[in-house]
């Protein structure tokens, strides 16, 4: 019996160690991409059953709030399926912006770097 | 007078600026940001505020996208001045309007379903000046403009 073609649309890397997922972004989050983005992170964490998700974000030169938004959404979507979400590498221009715009991200774990997220994802 | 002022920037010529992306798709959104973020490196903007820009003209290539369907995001460099260079950016659609401009200026006001309603104010936040004109029925213009600062 064939698998029913349930490949989706990938649009980022994600690499699983341990019991968690590591998901560098390195492309340019326009809105659709966004979408397809929370797609495929909700499918792998519901297949590999993580428990932890880290986005690695060092590469993203933008953060507006509607890519706020799907991240935040995602974060609470992973949390009802008993997946914790952290971000690290935010860019210090892309902070100041969001900061400026009063985007707090509170749904997300926050992580220093990628070392930093790597502690929280192993956190009891 | 807000209408006229309006009516005028909505018949603009799109000559007079340096840059105009239409919008009229999703992916028009993202061309915005990065011809925003182009103009803002050419006139030598600071990292920071060459991402406030381009995070701007996301926010405002959005709301055109999500409620006129489509309009203009035009982009102009200001040399003239005491304070200096300036970059100009106007957002104008020929959509339904906004009835009541200060609500929408508030933090966490939105009437669509997957938002933050933080875009407009945040752009206020992000910019030196910022203005909206709108009547119902005509169309929305936002102009909002960013200095370029020496360090």
């Amino acid at each position: 019996m064939k698998e029913a073609p349930s490949n989706p649309e990938q649009v980022v890397p994600v690499l699983q160690i341990a019991d968690f997922l590591l998901v560098p972004i390195q492309i340019d989050l326009d809105d659709k991409t966004v979408g397809l983005l929370q797609e495929q992170l909700l499918k792998e964490i519901a297949r590999t059953r993580a428990k932890a998700i880290i986005l690695d974000v060092r590469m993203v030169e933008v953060i507006d709030s509607y890519i706020s938004y799907t991240l935040s959404e995602t974060a609470a979507m992973a949390r009802l399926m008993g997946c914790r979400t952290i971000l690290c590498g935010i860019r210090p221009p892309v902070a100041l912006t969001l900061a400026q715009m009063g985007i707090a991200l509170g749904e997300l774990s926050i992580a220093r770097d990628l070392e930093h997220a790597l502690v929280l994802a192993q956190a009891p | 007078m807000d209408l006229e002022k309006l009516e005028a920037i909505l018949a603009s010529q799109s000559h007079e600026f340096d840059v105009v992306v239409r919008i009229a798709k999703e992916e028009d959104i993202a061309v915005a940001r990065q011809m925003a973020k182009k103009l803002a490196q050419e006139m030598g903007f600071s990292l920071a505020d060459t991402t406030k820009v381009a995070t701007a003209v996301s926010e405002l290539a959005r709301n055109i996208y999500r409620y006129a369907q489509q309009g203009r995001i035009m982009l102009r460099k200001k040399e003239e001045g005491k304070s200096g260079p300036s970059m100009e950016i106007i957002a104008a659609d020929q959509g339904p309007g906004i009835p009541d401009v200060e609500l929408v200026l508030t933090k966490g006001y939105t009437t669509y379903e997957r938002s933050l309603g933080i875009g407009l104010s945040g752009v206020k936040r992000l910019m030196d000046s910022f203005a909206i004109y709108s009547a119902p029925g005509r169309g929305t213009v936002v102009v909002a403009e960013k200095r370029r600062r020496r360090f």
